[in-house]
């Protein structure tokens, strides 16, 4: 405590000379005063060039897609339950407050919290959920009356961090909760509102209750001091330095006044350790530890931060709760005796647990995948100093359950096949889109999906196989009058004599030929003959062109080869591509951000939906539905082992080479989802397209129970009846008849009718149907 | 204006059974017919000439005459018209055509009283101010409307990102909403952009079907839109169609 001497020196008149000697000494401690002025204006000119600009640098903060809750809503309680959750809504009997819910059956009643959106503000309020099924039956306030809809805010799922990952959350001096500033005051500097900076009442109190041993409470420095240590100064332990201090706090004093002195402390104090981010100000604590915003916490949450602030590491409520806790309720009899919260109000605040998260994270590293998609687009728009020291709010379109299911399913399916040998050096990828809207809602680039390494999903450009095979097909489905579903194709072995001289010569998966098929039926089975033969007699460029349009940017030869997926495509771009024939046609930039808004809320940029008609409605339907035969009689068969037939489902195997790549991509009506497993090494694997990629694609869509896919019928597409050997035209009476869809004007001439009804079909359409339901 | 459109739409409700749409499940069994969509069918994102070419469209366009609302029962295959494909099923793969797809839409929808949210009391008829050509004959979802509304009272009030941002919230949750597309054209068209105007107006035409009001706006749209960019022959087609449509 040598310091306290030093900072008065100034203000200290010198003393008499009445030695000769002494005449030297003021002399000297004049030429030590001007020195002295001289620190000081220097001094001065950091304090106040630091203060009065832009005092943090703050991390861009990345959040999730805000939860909406409207009657009517497919979303089960179970799901609901784990967004509040990890929102760190407080369960209680009755729910009291902003952050608070209460679950009664299948009831849940909470107060949201509020937050600014790009669109505007989403004020807090109560709110009742009944769920039935796996849908919000009905929405109303906790008064009864209707609400029609209901944004929760949006899960914080990371920051863009600058090098020295210092990270913080701002708040104002008025948004803090009851008893912050008094409980800080009391226990940190109980002279605050009357010291100019420094002060030596405290300062003597504080060797004296060192001194005589005694519990210390406080520490010598005020608020201002410590705030002027952390705020300029590094963290060196010296006489000068202290020297330093002691001056810059007075000059801060001099300069600014109490609130804005204590409002820079609140937001700079340091309260703990967050891996490779160091946590500052209350307001982040708040979040950090009780996941909730700081204006929500109450005295014994506000007593437990403030008590932190002597030892961030020491009284780390998450690894010493009984310190934290002792800690706290030695906090709680300061406010006692100073009398700033009553006898009772300690009591009740004593009683509560500590009541931090389990959460250790905050979701700094958790969801690497998708932080990376959205890093990457916002370094199309933004600057890296704007996105790690602005504090700008990005909103994404990530649904964090989505992305817990997606995880599950490769761990599970993983789990599942691990029997296999090869399977441990499979690697996986997983890309989760809404078709319907052209957002990404979850991303795995690593079987290790809190990795953050290789991103698989964005930047693994592995052979496609069979994954290519719908945009051939639609090529010629776009020409109605040479290709319907029920064209006939040779699945006959051929060989070609590429422009280089080579000899091209595919083979199916069976290594067999199936002589001749129904176009369809090649699609479905994936087989390579009459895919080959179907794609090179509609011209190999022109696959090509089909494939631009369904959004592949990337460019391939037109050898003829690439018709069985030689090409190399990464899995967000097989997203794009699928996501085209999944959306009528139209085609959506792939987005993951909506929003972006400044640190104070407001709008800055928006990343707009955007569509473009690429195909025809009906060529898209008949694609479709000949993709939906790949689950329901081909190669995707599988899915109805595990999920109900009455969920109608579109997709596409693909396997490389070797079974180097293991593919599928698939959507229902509301949920795209591209899964790729492979090595790094680019080694064989245990897995075809069927084997691997799908399962783990049936095991998400089983989690995730989508809406059946229901694309509705062009007027240009007609259901004929037609012959189910023959293909031709037929009635509905006639034994073998089926439906399927031509575009107007494709469709074969009607057959005959059969006459009268025949009991066999009656008989056929029942088992026909229980097949399905079974 | 309000007056009169809530009884109408009251009357709407009761005659449609209160059969809202439900999210993923847009009406399916109507006479889709009404309407020639051949002007849509474009093979590259442009319309005008190469459209007309086609032989498909030219059968189209013999049907775009208005067979008047009775219309025929279109089967679509994900109407649920489960009962009606005889079928034998074969398990030989490369043989003939199995069964069609069956889907089942209704089976997996809200299990929920539907009329319990009929028609919320907010009496702000969004369609009526501005939206041109949409009437009571709409009935809309209790979070679609007031989603509508608060992007009509941004957009009155000159904030077109706003009215964007919340018509986009808006299909998020109700995505083949052509109602919320059509907004979203008109939007797109006062932020400048008739190209994404046209787009979206398009969109809202694929899930229009049976709406001859809609799309007599959604073409009228397209119309605009075209004149916009300069192609006044395609906005010439799309009036005629705004024209069979009514």
């Amino acid at each position: 405590m040598t310091r306290t001497r030093s900072p008065r020196t100034p203000k200290k008149p010198p003393s008499r000379g009445l030695h000769p000697w002494l005449g030297w000494a003021l002399k000297l401690s004049l030429v030590g005063l001007v020195v002295l002025a001289g620190f000081a204006v220097y001094l001065d000119a950091i304090v106040q060039e630091k203060f009065s600009g832009k005092r943090w640098t703050i991390p861009a903060k990345v959040y999730a897609r805000p939860l909406e809750l409207f009657t009517g809503q497919k979303l089960s309680k179970d799901d609901f339950l784990t967004e509040l959750d990890a929102l760190g809504y407080r369960r209680e009997s009755v729910s009291n407050g902003p952050g608070a819910a209460a679950v009664n059956g299948n009831t849940v009643d909470l107060n949201t919290r509020g937050f600014q959106f790009y669109e505007g503000l989403e004020k807090p309020q109560p709110v009742r959920v009944r769920f039935s099924g796996d849908y919000v039956a009905e929405l109303s306030a906790t008064n009864g009356s209707k609400l029609s809809v209901v944004r929760l805010e949006p899960l914080l799922i990371g920051g863009i961090y600058p090098k020295n990952l210092e990270d913080r959350i701002l708040i104002k001096i008025d948004q803090v909760p009851p008893y912050l500033l008094e409980t800080l005051v009391a226990v940190e500097d109980r002279d605050f509102y009357s010291h100019w900076g420094v002060s030596p009442k405290s300062i003597a109190r504080a060797v004296y209750v060192n001194t005589s041993g005694g519990k210390m409470t406080q520490g010598g420095s005020t608020l201002t001091q410590q705030l002027v240590k952390n705020f300029y100064l590094t963290s060196e332990r010296s006489l000068t330095r202290k020297l330093t201090e002691a001056m810059m706090a007075m000059l801060l004093e001099l300069h600014y006044d109490k609130r804005e002195i204590l409002e820079a402390y609140l937001n700079e104090v340091f309260v703990g350790q967050d891996g490779q981010r160091a946590v500052h100000g209350f307001g982040l604590a708040s979040q950090f530890f009780f996941g909730q915003p700081l204006s929500e916490l109450k005295l014994h949450q506000v007593a437990m931060l403030v008590g932190m602030v002597k030892g961030p590491s020491y009284y780390n409520p998450r690894r010493n709760p009984e310190r934290a806790l002792e800690r706290r309720n030695l906090v709680l009899d300061v406010l006692e005796q100073q009398g700033v919260a009553t006898a009772e109000q300690v009591a009740a605040a004593k009683k509560m647990p500590l009541g931090v998260t389990t959460r250790g994270k905050l979701a700094d590293s958790s969801f690497p995948g998708f932080l990376d998609l959205v890093k990457r687009q916002l370094r199309e728009d933004y600057r890296d100093e704007d996105l790690t020291e602005e504090g700008l709010r990005i909103f994404t379109s990530f649904d964090p359950i989505l992305q817990m299911k997606a995880e599950a399913s490769v761990n599970d399916t993983f789990k599942r096949l691990s029997g296999r040998k090869g399977s441990d050096d499979v690697e996986a990828a997983m890309v989760v889109t809404n078709p319907e809207t052209g957002e990404v809602q979850a991303m795995i680039g690593s079987r290790q999906a809190s990795f953050a390494g290789f991103n698989r999903a964005l930047d693994a450009v592995r052979p496609i196989g069979s994954l290519i095979k719908p945009a051939v097909y639609l090529t010629a489905l776009e020409k109605p009058t040479q290709y319907t579903l029920t064209s006939w194709l040779s699945d006959e072995s051929f060989s070609v004599k590429g422009a280089d001289g080579q000899v091209w010569k595919p083979q199916n998966y069976d290594r067999r030929s199936h002589g001749t098929v129904f176009l369809y039926q090649g699609l479905a089975h994936s087989y390579n003959l009459s895919t080959a033969r179907l794609g090179l007699a509609v011209g190999v460029p022109n696959v090509l062109k089909t494939l631009a349009r369904l959004g592949v940017t990337r460019e391939f030869p037109a050898f003829p080869s690439m018709l069985l997926g030689a090409g190399g495509m990464t899995p967000i771009e097989v997203a794009t591509m699928y996501q085209t024939l999944a959306n009528g046609g139209f085609n959506t930039p792939m987005r993951g951000i909506r929003s972006v808004l400044t640190a104070e809320g407001e709008p800055l940029k928006r990343y707009p939906f955007q569509i473009e008609q690429r195909f025809d409605p009906a060529s898209i339907y008949l694609i479709q539905s000949a993709m939906q035969r790949v689950m329901r009689e081909g190669t995707g068969s599988s899915v109805y082992n595990v999920l109900p037939k009455t969920l109608t489902l579109a997709g596409k195997t693909g396997t490389s080479n070797d079974s180097r790549d293991s593919w599928f991509a698939g959507f229902s009506q509301d949920l795209l989802a591209v899964v790729w497993l492979g090595r790094d090494d680019n080694g064989k694997t245990p897995f075809t397209g069927a084997t691997g990629a799908l399962q783990v694609w049936t095991s998400f869509m089983r989690k995730a129970d989508p809406l059946p896919l229901d694309m509705p019928q062009p007027d240009n597409v007609v259901q004929a009846w037609v012959d189910s050997r023959t293909g031709q035209g037929s009635d509905a009476n006639c034994p073998g008849a089926v439906q399927m869809p031509y575009i107007r004007g494709s469709e074969p001439p009607p057959g005959a009718a059969c006459g009268g009804e025949s009991p066999a079909s009656g008989e056929t359409v029942m088992d026909w149907v229980k097949g399905w339901m079974n | 204006m309000n007056k009169w459109l809530i009884p109408a739409v009251a009357a709407v409700a009761l005659l449609s059974g209160c059969s809202t749409v439900q999210r993923g499940s847009i009406p399916v069994e109507d006479s889709g017919t009404a309407v020639s969509n051949s002007e849509r069918i474009s093979a590259n994102g442009g319309f005008r000439k190469s459209t007309v070419k086609r032989p498909a469209q030219a059968q189209s366009q013999t049907q775009a005459i208005p067979q008047g609302d009775t219309g025929v029962v279109v089967m679509v295959p994900g109407g649920g018209a489960v009962a009606s494909a005889p079928i034998s099923t074969s398990p030989i793969t490369p043989g003939p055509i199995t069964p069609g797809p069956i889907d089942t839409s209704p089976v997996q929808s809200a299990p929920i009283n539907q009329g319990s949210y009929s028609m919320p009391s907010t009496p702000s008829g969004i369609p009526s101010a501005n939206a041109g050509g949409l009437s009571a004959d709409e009935q809309l979802d209790g979070p679609v409307l007031a989603l509508l509304t608060t992007a009509q009272q941004q957009q009155a009030s000159g904030d077109l990102n706003g009215a964007s941002s919340s018509l986009e919230r808006a299909q998020r949750v109700a995505p083949r909403e052509p109602q919320v597309l059509y907004r979203l054209a008109q939007v797109r068209m006062a932020q400048g952009d008739a190209a994404q105007a046209e787009q979206f107006a398009r969109r809202g035409l694929t899930f229009a079907n049976g709406r001859p009001d809609l799309q007599a706006s959604l073409w009228e749209l397209i119309a605009q839109a075209r004149e916009k960019q300069g192609d006044s022959a395609g906005a010439t087609l799309a009036r005629q169609k705004a024209k069979v449509s009514l």
